[in-house]
């Protein structure tokens, strides 16, 4: 069942066309991963989603319901994370936790949050003592406490540590174990491989993609290489073989270039005639590269 | 909408800004207040003055500014809650600061220092909330002017010295040029000041201030709510 629908919403502000046309729907119980440089709309899009943003056009329905004429009830089934908010710097944790609670009708014993977000021991310091980590877990913790079926979490990772990172996506995971669906804005490709079910990823105001990590990889058609080292056995004629677009040979070393599933004829072909090699390596593609197909531009260079 | 009020009443006693608001008020009037002959009226209207003037123009934008800053109206408004409720909360407890500040001044400085009390209460009353209303009016511009709680901070206090001088409260208004003194009159905070003299000295305030003060809390409370923006 699908838990949010959104068709052909469409946003500009003045001249600037920030949406043009965003379709998707995320599914009950998914993590589903809005993944695109800054400034392509991903943002905007959850903020509609949310009932924080009207839309020019296009129609959103979340749990069933119109974020703008509905948003109330919506809220009420709803957790946020959002991207450069911050709490009062003189309130306890558990505060926060508490007047968080006190905003929603059926809330989480809060308390319970506290040891599961590991932030017991830390349930009576101040906001601005915490640190990047231990606020980033207060933040999950404060989008969960309402009790939510669905968990927008905004850039969830960054400027985190690659260990507290790491504990992040483990937590996340049992976020959608406990039932609750989750979608996770982000620009890291890793973050999206690792957690998403499903991504959309955007581009100028549109969705170019939408797809498990797993197909948008192998979706694309970009040209990548297999190597290895000649052990024995005459080698043979590859040149031909289905997606092969060149072979390059230097000593007993061996660049296979091709597109697919080239590599898997390669290696047949060369078992076939028993020819041994070694040192088989084949470039894994990732989402970076399926990005770069679908976009035409490198993703770091984008923000 | 109790418990956010109880939250932002535990926030604002962590706020060393209301400590002051508190002290620097008392403390002027300590100071001038060991010299006053039983019975002046001039030293409390000033205090008070003071001490409505720090919580308009230095609590309420700071505080209003730096939860639009940090993002805290942004993030309740994906709650349930209004965001604007905080703001109904904080100017609440503002008006409370405004009073314990207030109660704080007329307790030692009638009982401790011998200083004149009104025996009238109701054209006190008056002024203070109208007085207070001006001031807070002219706070919450500030707060939707200021693109952060630091600039709220600064224009608050940028503001707070020259409305003090013509309000009298830096100079005697006596030793004022004459068009300054007149002009600094209808100044909110002269007005206060004015109206808080006429109290004081037994009489009622003079419509006109009544008057001048509400003008100022109406007009500049619409163009503050004109100009604020939640994010």
């Amino acid at each position: 069942m699908a838990v949010i629908e959104v068709t052909d919403l469409r946003k500009r502000y003045a001249d600037l066309t920030v949406l043009d046309g965003v379709s998707l729907s995320v599914e009950e119980g998914e993590i589903f991963g809005i993944l695109g440089p800054n400034g392509t709309g991903k943002t905007t899009t959850v903020e509609c989603v949310e009932g924080l943003r009207r839309p020019d056009g296009g129609s959103i329905k979340v749990l069933g319901l119109d974020p703008v004429k509905d948003g109330r009830r919506l809220r009420e089934q709803i957790g946020v994370q959002l991207q450069h908010t911050q709490l009062p710097e003189n309130i306890k944790v558990w505060e926060a936790l508490d007047l968080y609670a006190s905003f929603y009708a059926n809330p989480r014993a809060w308390r319970e949050l506290l040891e599961e977000w590991g932030l017991a021991d830390k349930r009576n310091a101040r906001f601005g003592k915490l640190s990047g980590g231990q606020k980033q877990r207060l933040f999950i913790a404060l989008a969960l406490v309402g009790n939510p079926r669905v968990a927008f979490l905004d850039e969830l990772t960054t400027g985190l540590d690659p260990q507290a990172r790491r504990t992040t996506w483990e937590l996340i995971k049992r976020v959608r174990a406990s039932g609750v669906t989750v979608v996770l804005v982000s620009h890291f490709m890793d973050e999206v491989e690792e957690l998403c079910d499903r991504v959309a990823v955007f581009d100028h105001g549109r969705v170019v993609a939408l797809d498990t990590p797993a197909g948008l990889v192998d979706g694309i058609d970009a040209e990548h290489q297999m190597r290895f080292t000649l052990m024995a056995g005459d080698m043979v004629e590859l040149g031909g073989l289905p997606g092969v677009t060149g072979v390059t040979r230097t000593g007993n070393r061996v660049v296979v270039t091709g597109r697919g599933d080239f590599a898997t004829v390669v290696t047949a072909e060369l078992a076939r005639h028993h020819v041994l090699v070694s040192d088989l390596r084949i470039d894994k593609r990732t989402l970076d590269d399926a990005f770069v197909a679908l976009t035409g531009r490198s993703f770091d260079s984008t923000h | 909408m109790t418990k956010l009020t109880i939250v932002e009443l535990k926030l604002l006693t962590r706020e060393p800004g209301a400590i002051f608001s508190l002290l620097i008020p008392l403390f002027i009037l300590v100071v001038f207040g060991s010299s006053i002959e039983p019975g002046d009226t001039v030293l409390l209207p000033m205090a008070l003055a003071i001490a409505v003037g720090l919580v308009g123009l230095y609590m309420l934008p700071t505080t209003m500014a730096t939860y639009r800053e940090r993002g805290i109206l942004r993030r309740l408004s994906t709650t349930p809650v209004r965001p604007a409720n905080l703001l109904v909360v904080q100017l609440l407890l503002q008006l409370v600061l405004a009073l314990v500040a207030c109660g704080l001044l007329l307790a030692v400085g009638g009982a401790v220092l011998g200083a004149h009390l009104p025996t009238r209460v109701l054209p006190g009353v008056l002024t203070f909330l109208l007085g207070t209303a001006a001031m807070f009016a002219v706070g919450l511009l500030i707060a939707a002017l200021a693109p952060n709680g630091r600039a709220a901070n600064g224009f608050g206090v940028l503001l707070f010295f020259p409305m003090s001088y013509l309000a009298g409260l830096i100079q005697p208004t006596d030793q004022m040029p004459d068009i300054v003194a007149r002009i600094g009159e209808y100044t909110p905070l002269g007005a206060f000041r004015q109206s808080l003299r006429d109290v004081w000295a037994g009489g009622a305030p003079s419509p006109l201030l009544l008057g001048v003060m509400a003008a100022y809390a109406v007009i500049v409370s619409i163009a503050a709510a004109r100009f604020f923006r939640w994010e």
